[in-house]
């Protein structure tokens, strides 16, 4: 089973969540920001969310701008 | 008016001593723009939000941002309402604050804003309840258009972002001056302090400065410079300037002359 994440595939556990998927890939920042097949997914559902195969996940943060 | 009356400026309801709004891009290091964000004195700051770059591991930069500073991220990278639109919901729902710089640009060489989209966006973003703080040329119209939706603040640029010019469209952020109802904030193009402080004494409520500092030899000592600049710019708007005169006329008695 695989999700795309920022274009790029990864291999997922049957019934991995975001929140697992995220440490797996190391995303420690205090802000992460994901968009799961077009739509955003509130932090506070990061640990709930199922990922489901063919997922296209998006993950962003803040950076410095102005 | 004292000297001591307090003076802040509210932003949708939320009050802030400093009339100074930064960014963080274009510093060095992070350690040198959390050093200049302290030295500025501002407690808003503008931050980008992009995708990660998962094979190359950078710092958290909201980890060297004081706790008690509103960050503000924008929209940069937009060139249509609907890509603005985007990029406000997936910060507010991966807990950035429900404030935006709403910023939509798809001119590459100027970076100038594109009225039509920024107004349709900050119509759709009003109404899913963000404070909006949109980024605009200097237009007097679209200043009320923008109020009209709903829009906490208008953020004219003063040059092109990054020039350092200065306050080239003063005309116009003059009348846009005059007729604001919600705080007006001369957004890009200031170069110098001293741009900061005429823009404050024409009666900008805030204003909003990047490059400047970053891109300053010691970007520390000019964040305070800024921050000094407004204040007296901003007492100076206050106070009430005295009228230009075409002529000459003496301060010094004329009477009794030796």
């Amino acid at each position: 089973m695989t999700v795309s994440v920022n274009g790029r595939q990864h291999e997922l556990g049957r019934g991995e969540t975001l929140a697992e998927l995220l440490e797996r890939l190391g995303v420690q920042a205090r802000y992460a920001l994901v968009e799961r097949n077009g739509e955003p997914v509130e932090k506070s559902r990061y640990a709930e969310v199922v990922l489901e195969s063919g997922d296209e996940l998006v993950v962003a943060r803040p950076v410095a701008g102005g | 008016m004292t000297h001591h009356e307090p003076d802040p400026l509210v932003i949708a309801g939320r009050e802030f001593r400093s009339r100074l709004v930064t960014g963080t891009g274009k510093y060095d290091s992070f350690e040198t723009m959390r050093d200049a964000v302290v030295a500025s004195g501002c407690e808003l700051v503008t931050v980008a939000v992009r995708r990660i770059d998962f094979e190359a591991p950078a710092e958290d930069i909201t980890a060297f941002l004081p706790e008690d500073v509103l960050l503000l991220p924008n929209t940069s990278g937009a060139e249509t309402a609907e890509e603005a639109v985007r990029a406000a919901r997936l910060a507010r729902a991966g807990g950035l604050p429900d404030w935006i710089k709403l910023e939509v640009i798809p001119d590459p060489r100027y970076l100038l804003p594109d009225p039509v989209e920024t107004l349709r966006a900050a119509e759709t973003l009003v109404e899913e309840g963000f404070t909006v703080l949109p980024y605009v040329l200097p237009d007097p119209v679209l200043q009320k258009r923008l109020e009209a939706v709903g829009c906490s603040t208008v953020m004219p640029l003063a040059a092109p972002i990054g020039s350092g010019r200065g306050l080239k469209l003063k005309d116009s952020i003059r009348i846009m001056v005059e007729q604001a109802e919600v705080p007006l904030v001369v957004d890009a193009g200031l170069g110098s302090p001293s741009h900061a402080a005429e823009s404050m004494e024409l009666g900008a409520d805030a204003v909003l400065v990047n490059t400047a500092i970053a891109r300053a030899g010691d970007p520390v000592v000019m964040a305070r410079a800024f921050r000094l600049a407004v204040e007296a710019g901003r007492e100076a708007y206050r106070a009430g300037l005295m009228e230009e005169q075409a002529e000459a006329e003496a301060s010094s008695p004329l009477a009794g002359t030796l």
